[in-house]
């Protein structure tokens, strides 16, 4: 191909992303005729805050999501969960429905999944240190591959096993890879999300800090999944299709990208037409890890819900 | 290994990077203080709750500082990374049109299309020169008519241009000698490894600095694209540095040069494994990414470890306010 076929085609493929944006705008017009200013209970009183959320709540909301990522990771890693101390606080402690060590066949993808384990213990550690007693317990978390259980309903959500069946992301590096995906990238939504609520410069900073990291482990696991997609193509159409399933939670704009390559370019990153990657609301991140697109305050990876006052999904 | 050496020797490289937390903070302790949380790294009952420590705030930004002078700032490093992706990508320059504003406009030391031979390695290329081209015209678009030109910029392979200067520094090559980023796939990899880390410090470091939500979330949006992207190099390099041990240890040698340059905290790690875990993020103790001040942006950028508006991959300096390395 010569170079200007293939920066025509580039450029193409960059439309390609700029139309998602214009969706994006189209949608947003939409949907805002018909914005839920504020979730009432049926008495009236407001169910939750989150238009003014505090910074520890925002905080507190991002200790329930590293304190999944880390229990799949550790059971990944080690066949066990976290020490017990790095669970308890306000809040009801939940058990953890474990999953179960994983035997790596790629010594890459091994250690790949013991850094990440441990930046998400050091991340629920820095959480719960700069909470202090304020910091809430572990909710009930569901990391199994029991054939109801949140792995295997997002898993079937995304079309990638049939009624009844499980999806085991502990059986092999390919299931490992793609349930770490399942993650990775709503991490990276959920605090930049949340980045411009954050009122505390100190807080602000080492948010920004985390989000990076999130990034850094989404394009660990993205890449990974690229490259071993080339053998097994049946890989980037399962993130294609966990994409899609996430997108069918969280509203009606697109937030998510898999990696199949767009013309000539990967697509490693998943980014608007601008090259900034998205944002989803607390209330959409629940949408996802309870897989649920309605208002609800449990189920998927919390059967018992979040802990803390930022815990209802959005109503999409 | 069983699950409990595992554990062990985890924990291990985990206490290393304590030991590299430690070191920040004994350096830190020398500048004044703010109040800020830590927390240790391993797992035992049996610690202490970790101490409320000390560290060393973010030096105060520039005496009325503005968030478009820090978003020009911004686009003075995105410029010089679409340059160079760019021109390995497909082997021509930004167009024009995209490179104009106030200031001086300067020429392109330009580079050359990458003749690649990893297939994933050329899509990768493209994809992230068409990232960073998006983030040029984004930054454009959100200053305006206070948008600066593109400066002069070095993403050129002459032995005294600022990539051998760079690969000089860590040993990569040696007196007289160039280092081509353009040559191969490993060559290109590297040329990225240099820069790559270094936008995610400069966008965590201004985070704090920028006043408007609006910008802050966007530049949050671009920090995530730029963890990502080097998420995406480190990757590559260390996967392609298994058989090719070099590659790795070129990285800590670049780092450590990076690190040379930006004052005696240490802000930076290269890929090589900790015992058997892979490094490919690059975070302090708390597995949080580093922070830079744009003056420590710029002793990197400038190669210059001294104050000074000038050098390296910016011959005549950045356009904009925000102009001057630290003294480090």
């Amino acid at each position: 191909m010569t170079d200007q076929a293939t920066m025509i085609e580039t450029l193409d493929a960059r439309v390609d992303r700029r139309s998602e944006r214009r969706d994006f705008f189209k949608t947003m017009i939409g949907a805002a005729a018909a914005i839920p200013v504020l979730t009432l209970t049926l008495g009236g009183t407001p169910l939750h805050a989150q238009a003014a959320p505090s910074d520890a709540d925002i905080l507190n909301f991002a200790l329930n999501l590293e304190y999944l990522e880390a229990q799949f990771y550790f059971y990944a890693v080690f066949g066990q969960g976290l020490p017990n101390d790095l669970l308890t606080g306000t809040g009801t402690q939940g058990a953890v429905s474990p999953g179960r060590a994983v035997a790596f066949s790629d010594p890459l993808v091994a250690q790949y999944a013991r850094e990440i384990a441990m930046d998400e213990v050091e991340h629920v550690r820095f959480l719960r240190t700069a909470l202090g007693s304020a910091r809430v317990a572990q909710p009930a978390i569901d990391v199994s591959a029991a054939p109801n259980g949140a792995f295997s309903n997002a898993a079937r959500a995304a079309g990638l096993v049939g009624p009844n069946q499980p999806f085991d992301p502990y059986a092999s590096d390919e299931n490992f890879l793609l349930g770490a995906f399942i993650f990775e990238d709503v991490g990276v939504t959920a605090y930049k999300g949340a980045s411009p609520l954050i009122t505390n410069k100190t807080f602000l900073e080492a948010a920004a800090g985390i989000l990076a990291v999130e990034a850094y482990h989404a394009a660990i696991v993205r890449t990974t999944l690229f490259r071993k997609g080339i053998q097994t193509p049946a890989l980037i159409d399962a993130t294609e299709a966990i994409s899609n399933a996430r997108d069918s939670l969280d509203g009606a704009t697109d937030l998510d990208q898999g990696i199949r390559p767009i013309g000539t370019s990967s697509n490693i990153v998943p980014l608007d037409a601008n090259g900034l990657a998205f944002s989803r609301s607390a209330g959409q991140v629940l949408n996802i890890v309870y897989l649920n697109r309605m208002a609800v305050t449990a189920g998927g990876f919390f059967p018992a819900g979040v802990n803390g006052p930022i815990r209802t999904s959005a109503a999409n | 290994m069983q699950d409990q050496d595992l554990i062990v020797a985890t924990l291990e490289s985990c206490a290393r990077r304590r030991d590299e937390r430690r070191e920040f903070l004994r350096t830190a302790a020398l500048a004044s203080a703010s109040v800020t949380f830590l927390a240790g790294c391993d797992g035992g009952g049996a610690d202490p709750v970790p101490p409320v420590v000390v560290v060393p705030p973010p030096p105060p930004p520039p005496s009325g500082v503005t968030d478009a002078d820090i978003l020009n700032f911004a686009l003075n490093l995105e410029y010089l990374e679409a340059q160079f992706y760019f021109y390995a990508a497909f082997g021509t320059p930004l167009p024009a049109n995209i490179t104009t504003g106030t200031g001086t406009q300067g020429t392109v030391t330009g580079g050359r299309q990458v003749t690649f031979t990893d297939p994933l390695v050329a899509q990768y290329a493209r994809e992230i020169a068409m990232d960073e081209r998006a983030h040029v015209e984004f930054l454009r678009a959100q200053l305006g008519a206070a948008a600066v030109a593109q400066p002069p910029i070095d993403v050129g392979t002459a032995p005294t241009g600022a990539f051998s200067s760079a690969a000089r520094a860590a040993g990569l090559i040696g007196a007289g000698a160039s280092f081509d980023v353009y040559a191969n796939d490993e060559n290109f990899l590297l040329g990225a490894f240099i820069f790559e880390d270094v936008g995610v410090t400069a966008y965590k470091g201004a985070a704090p600095l920028i006043t408007s939500k609006t910008f802050l979330e966007a530049a949050a949006g671009i920090l995530a694209a730029e963890a990502y992207h080097a998420g995406l190099i480190r990757t590559v390099l260390y996967a392609k540095g298994l058989p090719a041990p070099s590659l790795r240890t070129a990285t800590d040698a670049i780092s450590n040069a990076r690190d040379s340059l930006d004052g005696p905290s240490d802000l930076d790690q290269g890929v090589s494994s900790n015992g058997n875990t892979s490094n490919i993020v690059p975070t302090d103790g708390n597995a949080i990414a580093f922070s830079r001040t744009t003056g420590q942006v710029l002793n990197i950028a400038y190669l210059t470890r001294t104050a000074t508006d000038r050098g390296g991959f910016f011959p005549a300096g950045v356009n904009g306010n925000i102009r001057l390395s630290a003294a480090s």
